[in-house]
């Protein structure tokens, strides 16, 4: 299985069109420019590229309560452990 | 008070042309868009038959953004055709106007590509669907889209009645214009159906003509399927005037019936009907002055079929008028047929040229009016009229009058 964190940071780097440079850990959720499209093409990717099946739903936020993609990959990483 | 409305931009994505200049030069010195190609599927399905692709849109596909790079072929075809009609319209959409302003764009079958390409990685490849599947083959994509791109918030959803669709598109834009719903409307059909699996469909029809389209002569033996969009802006035309803009034509009549009889054999009585509709309320001075681009499919039903209609609604004055399949030239773009028709008899009745119906070698018995074969006729036209029978026994007629 690729590494989480660089397998992610690679994914949003193709959808942050907001982003001027490489995303990082710092990087605020909000400052991606992610679109409605994005969001359910990087589940889609992460999910190929890490075969992990991600919970969402496409009725709540996808964020919840994270803030940054630090954020995320640690949710990332938790649901990958289990 | 009556409303009356008027075309004030055209754009046209066609095998023939990608834009108006393009798709007229086309029209006008009778050049074919049929090629034989291979499509394929995976790396054993191939099939190789006549059909008319639209090349080389590559860049102006990637130039349409982000989101439109992601969708089916036919909404990006749909945008191409859009974002012309509506710069040739000089429209402006704000916010105030976009309330007011349809979207009524259709498609005979939608998001071919996307189904084949889906199917054949889930069937055949055990892979997942892609998760903007639903969002690319659904048929309002190119009204939805178009909705987004230019702001318009007026009435917007897609017509699908087969070969039918782009006439019934822009006929009831027109009626919505006209009954007050919307002010302004981008009105049209897209097509893209150049996949293995739809050809292979079509195929087992058995009605794909064997080299190429050859309506009306008696050696036709089907059609060719091509892919493209055309798209119209109507608008009122006290609203169109006043904005100083370039009038093209007027929506002079619409006309759709169902001939509820057969699900492939066209009826007389039906196209007939369609077309006598369209010419309800239209005067005809002078029958020589009339052009009707035929839905001429170079089928063996329809051409004569077609033929025998055009003269019981028009009598003696079916010799006079002028009649072309500009489908022999594009192909059968399907959905998208009536939108890029239109456009053909638009363009006609401005320029007073008649675009030909060329492959025609062989006179049919059956087949007994002026079919314009194989070269432009120079004519002055007061009307043009656009006819579009499909499968199901769907009709739908628009003529066009010269302002």
């Amino acid at each position: 299985m690729a590494e989480i964190e660089p397998t992610l940071l690679e994914i949003i780097k193709d959808h942050a069109v907001g982003l001027v440079g490489a995303p990082t850990r710092e990087t605020q959720i909000a400052d991606l420019g992610i679109d409605s499209f994005s969001i359910v093409e990087i589940i889609y990717e992460v999910e190929e590229k890490l075969s992990v099946e991600v919970p969402f739903n496409a009725n709540e936020n996808p964020f919840g309560e994270m803030k940054t993609v630090g954020d995320l990959i640690d949710a990332l990483t938790e649901l990958i452990g289990k | 008070m009556t409303r009356n409305v008027v075309v004030t931009g055209m754009g046209v994505v066609s095998p023939i042309g990608a834009d108006i200049k393009a798709y007229w030069d086309g029209l006008s010195s009778g050049k074919s868009g049929v090629i034989r190609r291979e499509y394929t599927l995976g790396e054993n399905l191939s099939l190789t038959l006549p059909t008319a692709p639209v090349d080389g849109l590559e860049t102006r596909i990637a130039n349409l953004g982000r989101e439109l790079m992601r969708a089916d072929r036919f909404s990006q075809l749909a945008i191409l055709a859009a974002d012309e009609a509506i710069e040739n319209a000089g429209l402006e959409i704000d916010d105030e106007t976009g309330g007011r302003t349809a979207c009524i764009v259709g498609t005979g079958i939608g998001g071919q590509t996307t189904f084949d390409n889906g199917y054949h990685a889930m069937l055949l490849e055990g892979k997942r669907p892609h998760p903007l599947t639903i969002l690319k083959i659904i048929i309002n994509a190119p009204a939805s889209h178009m909705s987004i791109r230019y702001g318009a918030r007026g009435p917007a959803f897609a017509i699908s009645s087969a070969c039918a669709t782009g006439a019934h598109s822009i006929g009831v834009c027109a009626d919505l214009i006209r009954n007050g719903s919307a002010d302004v409307g981008l009105a049209g059909a897209s097509e893209a159906v150049l996949s293995y699996g739809s050809l292979a469909c079509w195929k087992a029809m058995h009605i794909l003509a064997g080299e190429t389209c050859r309506p009306f002569s008696k050696n036709r033996n089907g059609l060719v399927i091509g892919e493209g969009a055309g798209v119209l802006v109507l608008e009122e035309e006290e609203r169109a005037r006043k904005r100083g803009a370039n009038i093209l034509a007027r929506v002079a009549g619409f006309g759709m019936n169902a001939d509820g009889k057969d699900m492939i054999n066209p009826a007389v009585e039906g196209a007939a009907g369609a077309l006598s509709l369209a010419m309800d309320g239209v005067t005809v001075n002078d029958p020589h002055s009339v052009y009707v681009n035929a839905h001429g499919t170079g089928t063996l039903m329809n051409d004569p079929t077609e033929s025998k209609a055009i003269r019981s609604v028009f009598g003696a004055g079916a010799d006079e008028l002028i009649v072309s399949s500009t489908k022999s030239m594009h192909g059968h773009l399907l959905g998208a047929a009536g939108g890029i028709e239109s456009i053909a008899a638009i363009l006609a009745l401005r320029e007073g040229v008649v675009p030909p119906t060329i492959n025609y070698d062989e006179p049919d018995p059956d087949c007994d009016l002026n079919y314009a074969p194989n070269k432009a006729v120079e004519r002055k036209l007061d009307l043009a009229v656009s006819n579009s029978f499909a499968f199901g026994g769907l009709n739908a007629v628009v003529a066009f009058a010269k302002v």
